[in-house]
């Protein structure tokens, strides 16, 4: 009967060539871009324009990253991203994962609290950024790190919040009450218990505040310029090739691309409560 | 502790009893004091950012004129009377449907072909995430590369493959540079639907498949009758998640089109991001953001309203 139930779930045999071909196909079209823009990064300038189109480079050069770090200030954009996503994530995963817990297990501010946050993850960043602009210039913090890892821990507190909030509702509060029976106070038993059990929790959702930073735009846009820049508005530099900085262009997104993948391959196991704030469990 | 010598015998004892006050108060307060600094957070760099931009709606509001008199509807009339601010609009939901509609699609196909384990079948999965990860500037400007001529491969392999030489302009011309966007998005977000739905179809309980065999339902009829009704409430939720994020495209129209030609793919976040931060009509750009925020909690209401009874059910 199972197997009858495999059968019909997944398809009959005869299915199995359009299955072959929507999968292969799929992944070529995910890969022919990404493949293109990694070899165009090493290909030296006389290639670019080559018909038909290199598609590995006979003397490849690395000299379009040097130039891309150095001349294009990719090399601080690189080191703002990783202060400012690093400090974000740390300040958006305590306090989140501390809302959550009093979320999950005093029922804090009860079904409105929970979707007042997860409302604040459906607003578009262009309402919240024209008067963000206005209030940071007149508070000094407009082109700050500070202000703009103010500004990243508060857009990514509705991820942090609700997956820990699935996360920890999930977990037994058996072991709390224990605790608190043992004479340990609320604060104890919140850090020498409920923490520990939650830390694989923990670390999705500080990979995907993470990511979700490393990979903003908008805001950085708005609200930086020469100091606080962070690595995706560099490619403002590339806008429209004048130049030809094809090569350049390439390297920075390779360099910028590297981090995510490895981490987002990490918690590969935990990407369904990610992407669905905790909603639904993988 | 040295700033009480003197009173050495009673000191310690105040200090202690103090002590004792604050962690009974924070034992007390326990939940509040744990949830606080978010919550603070949210109201000060959110929801107060807001209601400040609530006034920015009826005042003069410019880089290029100075003060802030109050100007009534002005700002509101400026937007509704623009002919870019309503094809953005037009523009902004009809690519958002398109988009989510074509990524829907696609990553049903993908899950339900990808339901089944085989060899290889990590690898995929692994392959098939990347675009997630990815920053949508990066998307947009490797699809960029990858399409304008003369430097993008695209045309030179249409060509090949259809047998006659192709030179689209694939970011200029149009219609091309929809179909240019489209595709840079729903290389990035199918994945997404994909993710969810694949989870979704995972969690169907087997035993209504055996039921199905028992009652010797077709393939088709198996997946209108069990699939798509044990599947409806994820399909809602990833749609809801995917839509409400599509509406917000800026990124890959910045770096494909930068909203030309012309005006052609203004986005609404696009053109919020020009009359704003571009021209300074600040007062307008945020009427502007006000009248798509109200119509986009339009859309929040009905679908999370319904995603709420679904959960329910």
């Amino acid at each position: 009967m199972a197997e009858a139930a495999t059968r019909l779930l997944r398809g009959r045999p005869s299915a199995a060539v359009p299955r072959i071909l929507c999968i292969g196909l799929f992944v070529i079209f995910v890969l022919v871009p990404l493949y293109w823009m990694v070899i165009t990064s090493i290909k030296p300038t006389s290639d670019y324009l080559a018909i038909p189109p290199v598609w590995f480079p006979a003397e490849p050069t690395i000299v379009h990253y040097t130039a891309a770090l150095f001349s294009y200030r990719g090399l601080d954009g690189l080191i703002n991203s990783l202060v400012i996503a690093s400090a974000s994530t740390v300040l958006s995963t305590v306090l989140g994962t501390l809302m959550a817990y009093s979320m999950a297990r005093f029922n804090t501010g009860g079904e409105h609290l929970a979707f007042w946050v997860l409302s604040q993850r459906f607003l578009p960043p262009v309402a919240t950024a024209l008067p963000l602009f206005l209030m940071f210039r007149s508070w000094h913090l407009y082109d700050t790190h500070v202000g703009l890892i103010i500004v990243y821990t508060v857009m990514t507190l509705p991820l942090s919040v609700w997956m820990m909030y699935a996360y920890f509702r999930q977990l037994p509060r058996s072991l709390e009450d224990a605790a608190l029976v043992d004479g340990l106070s609320r604060w104890q038993a919140l850090w020498m218990v409920a923490v520990p059990l939650a830390v694989p929790g923990i670390v999705a959702a500080a990979v995907f505040v993470f990511v979700a930073v490393w990979t903003e735009f908008f805001f950085a846009l708005v609200l930086t310029s020469r100091h606080a820049f962070t690595l995706p508005t560099v490619f403002r530099a590339f806008l429209g090739f004048q130049g030809a900085q094809y090569g350049e262009a390439c390297a920075l997104a390779t360099t910028s691309l590297v981090p995510s993948i490895v981490l987002g391959i990490l918690v590969q196991r935990h990407l369904v409560r990610g992407l669905t704030l905790g909603a639904l469990r993988g | 502790m040295t700033q009480y010598i003197g009173s050495g015998r009673v000191a310690p004892a105040l200090d202690r009893r103090r002590q004792a006050t604050l962690s009974a108060f924070a034992e007390r307060h326990f939940r509040w004091l744990i949830a606080l600094p978010a919550v603070g957070l949210i109201l000060a760099l959110s929801v107060y950012p807001l209601l400040f931009s609530l006034w920015v709606n009826f005042v003069n509001y410019d880089f290029d004129i100075p003060g802030h008199d109050f100007v009534g509807l002005q700002n509101f009339a400026d937007v509704v009377s623009d002919p870019n601010a309503r094809s953005a609009l037009l523009v902004t939901a009809l690519l958002s449907v398109v988009n989510v509609a074509i990524e829907f699609v696609l990553g049903l196909a993908l899950a339900l072909a990808l339901i089944k384990t085989f060899r290889g079948r990590t690898l995929v999965m692994s392959i098939l995430i990347v675009p997630l990860f990815i920053s949508p500037v990066i998307v947009g400007q490797s699809w960029a590369l990858f399409l304008e001529r003369p430097f993008g491969p695209a045309d030179y392999l249409l060509g090949e493959i259809l047998g006659h030489p192709v030179t689209v302009s694939w970011l200029t011309e149009s219609p091309w540079y929809y179909l240019s966007i489209i595709i840079a998005d729903i290389w990035q977000w199918t994945p997404f639907m994909f993710v969810v739905l694949l989870a979704g179809l995972a969690a169907i309980p087997p035993h209504l498949y055996e039921v199905a065999e028992l009652d010797a339902l077709s393939a088709r009829m198996t997946f209108l009758y069990i699939t798509v009704p044990q599947l409806a409430p994820v399909i809602l939720l990833a749609i809801t998640f995917r839509l409400l994020d599509a509406v917000r495209l800026f990124d890959v129209i910045f770096m494909m089109t930068g909203g030309g030609p012309g005006a052609a793919t203004y986005t609404v976040s696009y053109y919020l991001y020009q009359v704003g931060f571009q021209q300074f009509h600040l007062g307008v750009a945020t009427a502007g953001s006000w009248i798509f925020l109200i119509l986009l909690s339009i859309v929040i209401w009905v679908l999370v309203r319904r995603l709420l009874r679904a959960e329910k059910s």
